[in-house]
């Protein structure tokens, strides 16, 4: 008895968790004669690949893909940049030290985006930043930061210091030692943060509604869709937005740690 | 402190870029919050007199508390329900926890694309329930009132659940199996088990999971954006429409400010509870 009541429970949550998806993927091959009806149908019937050939034939994917690619990038190199001397750092600093900062660097993605957003946009109208890859590109580098800080700062912190120790007696300085000893030791756990920071970019939407107007990203390009009720084309898009992260997402899941998402810096 | 002067030099960039581009905006926001929409003179309450008369503003705060609140109970449940099931011994465990995250993969936009179909009148839901004969006439659920609101909080769920399901899931597993064991050889019902032991042993998780969940409901923006538009606001959507559609800034702003002040104390909150943790630990 207990074992049925388990699995009944089991199968509703498997429904549950796939249902959207698999609607998802139903829309955007379903002729619309089988969607726009009193009574849809609820299986896949007479599969088209008509709305994918549209937004790829018509060429209607490849700006907004180019901008999100390009964003994504961008933004990944710069919080690289930024956050590559800042994880070393952190791992080196006292731990009481280092832990207030991180928490601080935590605590900051809790701030509502529209507050940050608002007054950004108005400031980029201003000064010409406005729907540029540049704009978004700086806003995007402010949401993907604390998750490429964090995973660098794990990934230095498990490269021995004696290794780096070593380099200082034989006359190394930091910036030699960060340079030639430890990005490249850390290299795997850079690869980690950029591609999981890539992702925070790709589907990121709040900044991209307020400093993307008329060149849009692909998740803007879905928005646009969904308002016009064009279940077919937003599906479409919405596919091409979710196949890489459902793939990383999985390849990665070792590193999709709970304490992370759950935002308990680790002590 | 001479000792970490080249990390202080490598961490001022990344502190300085965060920083700058906090403190500052909020900064600007405030101030905009602040001024005369007409005559610019600042400090002025004229923005939050503006939207305190506005009934959509209301609606919002009502709306954003109600989709907190029922949001945050039936994402406790549902979590706590899949993350004992996920505690069962069975073959194919591994691969049902990897399905069950399956939701933290798929973008925000991506699941409103997803419920805006699954709720349209001629929708998936209201084709299953007509099947299954528990309506004769398509419900309209994105139309507005209560059934809207539930509408996107079962959306707004199924993104988070997974989440609030691996933070209790950790906690479940770090509860020792020999605890339970004896409880049941001693005869505990599963239900008893589960209020004495597991229940006040998961306590900080629930907590956590609560307050983690509970900020991010309260700035809840794409899914009440895409799915219902101008027909049901929350704070931040609230904001979002009183800048793009009707170009206020200064509305736009006083009511992030808001949504910001209950942030912050939520923030608060959650900092006094990792503290207590900290001291317990």
């Amino acid at each position: 008895m207990r074992r049925f009541v388990f699995l009944i429970l089991l199968v509703f949550a498997v429904i549950f968790i796939l249902a959207p998806v698999y609607l998802m993927v139903k829309i955007s091959l379903s002729p619309p004669a089988e969607i726009l009806r009193e009574h849809p149908s609820l299986g896949m019937e007479g599969i088209t690949f008509k709305h994918w050939s549209t937004i790829l034939s018509a060429g209607q994917i490849w700006a907004p893909l180019r901008k999100s690619l390009t964003v994504a990038v961008m933004s990944v190199v710069l919080s690289l940049l930024l956050g590559i001397p800042g994880a070393y750092a952190l791992s080196r600093l006292p731990f009481k030290l280092s832990s207030a900062i991180l928490l601080f660097i935590f605590l900051s993605r809790m701030i509502p985006e529209i507050e940050i957003a608002l007054p950004i946009s108005i400031t980029f109208i201003r000064i010409g930043l406005l729907d540029t890859d540049l704009g978004l590109t700086l806003a995007h580098a402010l949401r993907i930061l604390p998750i490429v800080t964090w995973i660098l700062v794990s990934s230095f912190k498990t490269i021995p210091r004696d290794l780096e120790d070593a380099a200082f007696v034989d006359g190394c300085g930091k910036v030699r030692s960060l340079l030639t000893i430890m990005v490249p030791l850390a290299l795997p756990g850079i690869a980690v943060a950029a591609i999981f920071g890539f992702l925070g970019s790709w589907d990121e939407f709040t900044y991209a509604v307020y400093l993307a107007i008329a060149k849009k990203t692909l998740p803007l390009v879905v928005y646009y869709y969904i308002n016009r009720a064009s279940f077919f084309l937003a599906s479409a898009y919405a596919t091409v937005i979710t196949i890489p992260v459902i793939i990383v997402t999985y390849s990665l899941q070792k590193y999709l740690k709970a304490e992370y998402l759950a935002g308990a810096v680790k002590s | 402190m001479r000792r970490y002067s080249t990390e202080i030099i490598f961490l001022f960039p990344l502190l300085a870029y965060l920083l700058g581009f906090t403190l500052i905006p909020i900064g600007h926001a405030t101030i905009l919050a602040f001024s005369d929409p007409w005559s610019g003179a600042f400090p002025s309450l004229a923005s939050f007199e503006n939207i305190f008369g506005h009934f959509q503003f209301k609606e919002a705060v009502f709306n954003t508390l109600f989709i907190t609140v029922v949001g945050l109970s039936l994402e406790l449940v549902l979590g706590l329900g899949l993350a004992l099931l996920l505690l069962e011994r069975f073959r194919g465990r591994k691969f049902f926890r990897a399905l069950m995250l399956l939701p933290l993969g798929i973008p925000t936009i991506v699941v409103a694309s997803n419920m805006r179909y699954l709720f349209d009148t001629n929708g998936f839901l209201n084709e299953v329930l007509y099947r299954l004969g528990m309506i004769e006439v398509p419900l309209n659920w994105m139309g507005g009132g209560i059934q809207t609101l539930f509408s996107l909080v079962v959306a707004d769920m199924w993104k988070v659940t997974p989440l609030v399901m691996l933070i209790l899931l950790a906690g479940l597993e770090s509860i020792p199996r020999e605890v339970l064991e004896a409880a049941e050889i001693d005869g505990a019902s599963y239900a008893r088990r589960l209020r004495f032991i597991l229940l006040p042993l998961l306590k900080p998780f629930i907590t956590m999971a609560l307050i983690i969940r509970g900020i991010d409901a309260f700035r809840i923006f794409e899914l009440p954006l895409a799915l219902t538009g101008q027909t049901v606001r929350v704070m931040a959507t609230y904001s979002f429409f009183e800048y793009r559609e009707f170009g206020n800034v200064h509305t736009s702003a006083a009511s992030a400010a808001i949504l910001m002040v209950m942030i912050l104390i939520a923030i608060g909150v959650y900092l006094k509870v990792v503290k207590q943790r900290e001291i317990m630990a």
